[in-house]
């Protein structure tokens, strides 16, 4: 009896493997281009090599370390990895440190970050927001790890000032967004569908083949952005 | 006042204990060890601080040279530690750790067998709470996210987040036990030393 149960088994484990394998070889996962908003992303979509999507709250400190990164060595990143490289560069942002109850301000942000896709100037916003969260907080040691003091709530007017001084965004159009909350159902949708690819936080990152979550930073942009470089190389080496 | 009495045997204990890491490191080949696993435990809480990306670089297709990066980073990001609330943590967790294997192996080379392997079970516990209640959990980035979201879903980060600290205080609580124990224990061996 205790043979055939572990024959039984053995048997189930093994099938189980092959199942996997005949899977995997029936469906080739190369480089799914769908992006989930347009405007959030970077590179050329039809003749893209390499997809790069980076699952993000703005109120996550580590997904922050990696942008503010970017943001400081934009020109490097973007002639290398964009044009040298043809990566689609994408972000998802969610608002999942809200769902999750870690931070109210999480809805607002990604509101107001989907307002100004909605614009047609998400990353000129995305990274004035990001330098406003710095400046005001993460500079001063809020919000930087679960030890931290928290940021605390924040007005809707914090995300409108923010589009203020950038060039063609509409700042009365932004403010009406926000306050009225009319991309929320696109933040809902993206952050529901988010929650079934990542493991149960951000950042995650998806390049390719490669998967990553967490982001190993000090808040200094050079150190930050030999990490980010390794993560994109990481990337673009794993078959 | 039965309560009090068993704080002042804790307390009484707890300061043998201390002095017995004091005898014991006066060893040269002690404080190699103690240093040894202070850094070893160092570098390893420090490598997953910030959740599995460093770990999933090692495994990715970078070449070899740019793992060596990888892995060099860690050594300046453990100088970090001493920045935050949360570095001192990694590093009072690492302390703990480095002494009571000290305290283990002197335990186990003056034939208390029975109280290294007390010891080394219960503050083998405590390590692994120690190191999943590391990361951001609220950020979803624990060590203890993926594991719970294999159970619970969703529902994992909001879980991790409060067990991150119950596993934290937990994981303390059992080094400090086992210190406290390994530690009279040796006390009493070097002081019946002494005396013969």
């Amino acid at each position: 009896m205790q043979k055939a149960i572990r024959i039984g088994a053995l048997v189930l484990v093994v099938g189980f493997l092959v199942t996997l394998v005949v899977f995997n070889a029936i469906n080739p996962a190369g480089p799914d281009m769908d992006t989930w908003n347009a405007a959030m992303s970077k590179g050329d979509k039809d003749t893209a090599k390499h997809h790069f999507v980076m699952y993000t709250d703005i109120f996550c400190p580590y997904c922050d370390k990696f942008s503010d990164a970017v943001a400081a060595n934009l020109e490097d990143f973007e002639q290398h990895y964009i044009k040298d490289e043809n990566v689609l560069f994408e972000i998802r942002v969610t608002d999942i440190n809200y769902v999750n109850g870690h931070s109210n301000n999480s809805k607002p942000a990604g509101i107001a970050a989907y307002c100004a896709a909605r614009e047609g100037n998400f990353w000129d916003y995305y990274y004035a927001l990001l330098a406003q969260i710095f400046e005001d907080y993460h500079s001063k040691g809020i919000g930087v790890d679960k030890t931290s003091p928290k940021i605390p709530d924040l007005e809707k007017s914090f995300f409108y000032h923010v589009a203020k001084d950038i060039d063609g965004l509409d700042y009365e159009k932004m403010k009406s967004c926000i306050n009225n909350e009319e991309t929320l159902s696109e933040l809902d949708t993206n952050t529901r569908k988010a929650q079934s690819k990542i493991n149960g936080g951000v950042p995650r990152f998806v390049f390719d083949k490669y998967t990553a979550d967490g982001f190993y930073g000090n808040w200094n942009t050079d150190n930050d952005y030999k990490q980010v470089k390794l993560l994109m190389d990481a990337g673009l080496t794993t078959k | 006042m039965a309560v009090r009495k068993i704080a002042e045997t804790v307390i009484d204990r707890l300061k043998f204990a201390c002095a017995s890491t004091g005898l014991i490191l006066k060893r040269p080949k002690a404080i190699l060890l103690f240093l040894f696993c202070l850094i070893f435990f160092l570098y390893f809480l420090t490598f997953f601080r910030d959740g599995s990306s460093n770990w999933q670089l090692i495994w990715s297709g970078l070449p070899f040279d740019r793992k060596l990066e990888v892995a060099g980073r860690i050594f300046p990001a453990m100088l970090e530690n001493f920045c935050s609330f949360y570095g001192i943590t990694i590093i009072l967790l690492s302390l703990l750790q480095s002494i009571i294997i000290m305290h283990l192996v002197f335990a186990w080379r003056h034939r208390e067998r029975a109280s290294a392997l007390d010891g080394a079970s219960t503050s083998g516990i405590g390590a692994v709470l120690g190191f999943i209640a590391l990361g951001c959990p609220s950020c979803g980035i624990g060590l203890l996210t993926p594991l719970l979201s294999a159970i619970a879903g969703s529902a994992a980060v909001a879980l991790a987040e409060g067990l991150g600290y119950v596993f934290t205080v937990l994981a303390f609580a059992l080094l400090i036990y086992s210190f406290v124990k390994l530690g009279y224990t040796n006390y009493v061996t070097i002081l019946a030393a002494k005396q013969k």
